[in-house]
C-alpha cells in the first residue's frame, strides 16, 4: 500500500512540476512554418458573408484566446496575431496553418473544426489587424 | 480509504495548478484520434462505464478519473484512477494507468499516425473497459476476490486518424502484454467515425446550437492473442456516441455500446464530463 501511495504521489508531483514549467513557457514563431503554394491561393468561401466573422470571434475566444489573448496580441504564451508578418499572409495560408497546426511549435491542429468554422476564424483574424480591411 | 483521500487531494492540487484553456475533447470513449491535448492544458475528466453482463452476474458501474496534460504539441500524457461498484458483489478501487501519446509528424496529413504507450497497474476487478483485448468474458465474482489478483500490463497502440470531409475517421490497433502472467501478447482494435452537427458558428453564445454537438459511432473489441485467436470467445461492441460542448471549458459525452457476441455484455452505458 505504501509503495502504491508513494508511486501515485510521485506521479502527481511530476505532473504539477510540468504544469508549472509549461505555464511560464512562451512559444516563439517557427520561421520554417509556411503554407505550400497550393494552400496559399485558396479563397475564403465566406468572403461575401461578412456577418460570419461574428461566429469567428466567438470561436476565437473559445479556442484561441487562451494562448493568443482576447485581442490576439499574444498574452505571453503565443505569437501576436496582429503583427504585420501574420497579417500579410493570405487567407489561404492562415486557413492552412489553423487547420494543420504546428506540433513542433506548439500550435494545435484545428482540423476537428468544420471547414467553414476555420474560415470564420480567418475572418476574425483579419478583424484583429490594427487597420482591419478586406480579405487578402 | 486514506489512499482515496490522498488521490482526491492530489487531484484538487493538480486542478489548482492548471492553466485554463479550451480545446478538443474527442467524442469517442475507446477510440483515439490524432488530436492531442494543447500544450500547457490540463483536462480533468470524470467518466463511468455501466455494464449489464449476460451471464446473470450483477450490473456494475466503473467510475474513473482522468487527468490529461499536454506537455508539448507532440506529447500528451494521461493518468487514470479507476474503481468499480456492483449490486451485491462489492466495490473498490481497481487501479491506475499512465499513458503517453506521441505525434511523430508535424502538421496535418491524409493519415495522421500517433504512437501510444500505457502502463497499467490494475486488478482483475477492473471494469472501465477503456480498451478491449484478447478473448473471453470479464472475470466474474466478488470484487474483493478479484482485487487480490493484480495485473501489471504494458500496452501499445498505433493510432491512425484522418479528416475525410466533415468526418473524423480513426483506427486503433492495440497490443497488450501482461507482465504478471504468461498470457502471450493480446490484440484488440477500435475504429470510430464522428462529425460536428453544425458547420457554421453562430455569432451569439448558445448552449444548444448544432455547432456544439458531435455525433458518431465507434466499434471495438478483442482479437485474441498469440496463444490463440479464440474467435467464438471474443468480445465486440458497437456504440453510437454523442458529445456536447456545454461551455468553452466543459464537455459532456455519452455512448450506449451494444454487445455483439456471446461473451460481450448486453450493453455498456458510458458517460463522461470533462473540464479544461
Amino acid at each position: 500500500m505504501r509503495r502504491r501511495l508513494a508511486c501515485g504521489s510521485g506521479l502527481m508531483l511530476m505532473l504539477n512540476v510540468a504544469i508549472t514549467a509549461q505555464t511560464v513557457q512562451i512559444r516563439q514563431r517557427d520561421p520554417g512554418w509556411s503554407a505550400p503554394p497550393g494552400a496559399t491561393s485558396k479563397a475564403n468561401p465566406l468572403a461575401d458573408r461578412p456577418e460570419a466573422a461574428a461566429g469567428g470571434r466567438k470561436l476565437f475566444l473559445q479556442r484561441c484566446s487562451v494562448c493568443h489573448g482576447e485581442d490576439g496580441r499574444g498574452a505571453g504564451r503565443a505569437p501576436d496575431l496582429t503583427a504585420p508578418d501574420v497579417q500579410v499572409q493570405s487567407d489561404g495560408a492562415l486557413y492552412w496553418k489553423i487547420t494543420g497546426g504546428n506540433t513542433r511549435g506548439g500550435m494545435p491542429t484545428f482540423s476537428f473544426l468544420p471547414e467553414l468554422q476555420r474560415w470564420q476564424l480567418v475572418m476574425h483574424l483579419r478583424m484583429l489587424a490594427p487597420d482591419s480591411g478586406s480579405s487578402r | 480509504m486514506p489512499s482515496f483521500r490522498i488521490c482526491v487531494l492530489a487531484l484538487l492540487f493538480s486542478c489548482s495548478a492548471a492553466d485554463r484553456a479550451a480545446g478538443q475533447e474527442r467524442a469517442y470513449f475507446v477510440t483515439y484520434d490524432h488530436y492531442l491535448e494543447e500544450p500547457g492544458n490540463l483536462e480533468v475528466a470524470i467518466a463511468t462505464t455501466t455494464g449489464r453482463p449476460k451471464n446473470g452476474h450483477s450490473v456494475y458501474t466503473a467510475p474513473w478519473v482522468e487527468l490529461e496534460y499536454g506537455f508539448t504539441g507532440w506529447w500528451t500524457a494521461e493518468l487514470y484512477l479507476e474503481g468499480v461498484t456492483t449490486r451485491g458483489e462489492g466495490n473498490g478501487f481497481t487501479g491506475w494507468r499512465f499513458e503517453s501519446r506521441f505525434r511523430p509528424l508535424k502538421g496535418e496529413h491524409g493519415l495522421n499516425p500517433v504512437l501510444y504507450v500505457e502502463y497499467e497497474n490494475i486488478s482483475e476487478a477492473s471494469r472501465i473497459q477503456k480498451e478491449i483485448v484478447g478473448a473471453g468474458p470479464l472475470p466474474a465474482g466478488p470484487i474483493a476476490e478479484l482485487q487480490a489478483e493484480r495485473a501489471h500490463e504494458l500496452e501499445g497502440k498505433l493510432i491512425l486518424s484522418s479528416v475525410v470531409g466533415p468526418w473524423n475517421v480513426a483506427e486503433n490497433f492495440i497490443v497488450e502484454r501482461n507482465l504478471s502472467a504468461s498470457e502471450g501478447v493480446e490484440f484488440g482494435y477500435s475504429v470510430g467515425m464522428s462529425r460536428a452537427v453544425g458547420t457554421l458558428a453562430s455569432g451569439t453564445s448558445c448552449h444548444f446550437c448544432a455547432e456544439n454537438f458531435v455525433i458518431g459511432a465507434e466499434a471495438y473489441g478483442g482479437l485474441g492473442s498469440t496463444e490463440g485467436i479464440a474467435g467464438g470467445e471474443q468480445r465486440h461492441y458497437l456504440a453510437p456516441v454523442l458529445r456536447w460542448h456545454v461551455t468553452a471549458r466543459t464537455t459532456l459525452k455519452g455512448s450506449a455500446a451494444f454487445g455483439l457476441t456471446e461473451n460481450s455484455d448486453r450493453y455498456l452505458l458510458r458517460f463522461g464530463f470533462a473540464y479544461r
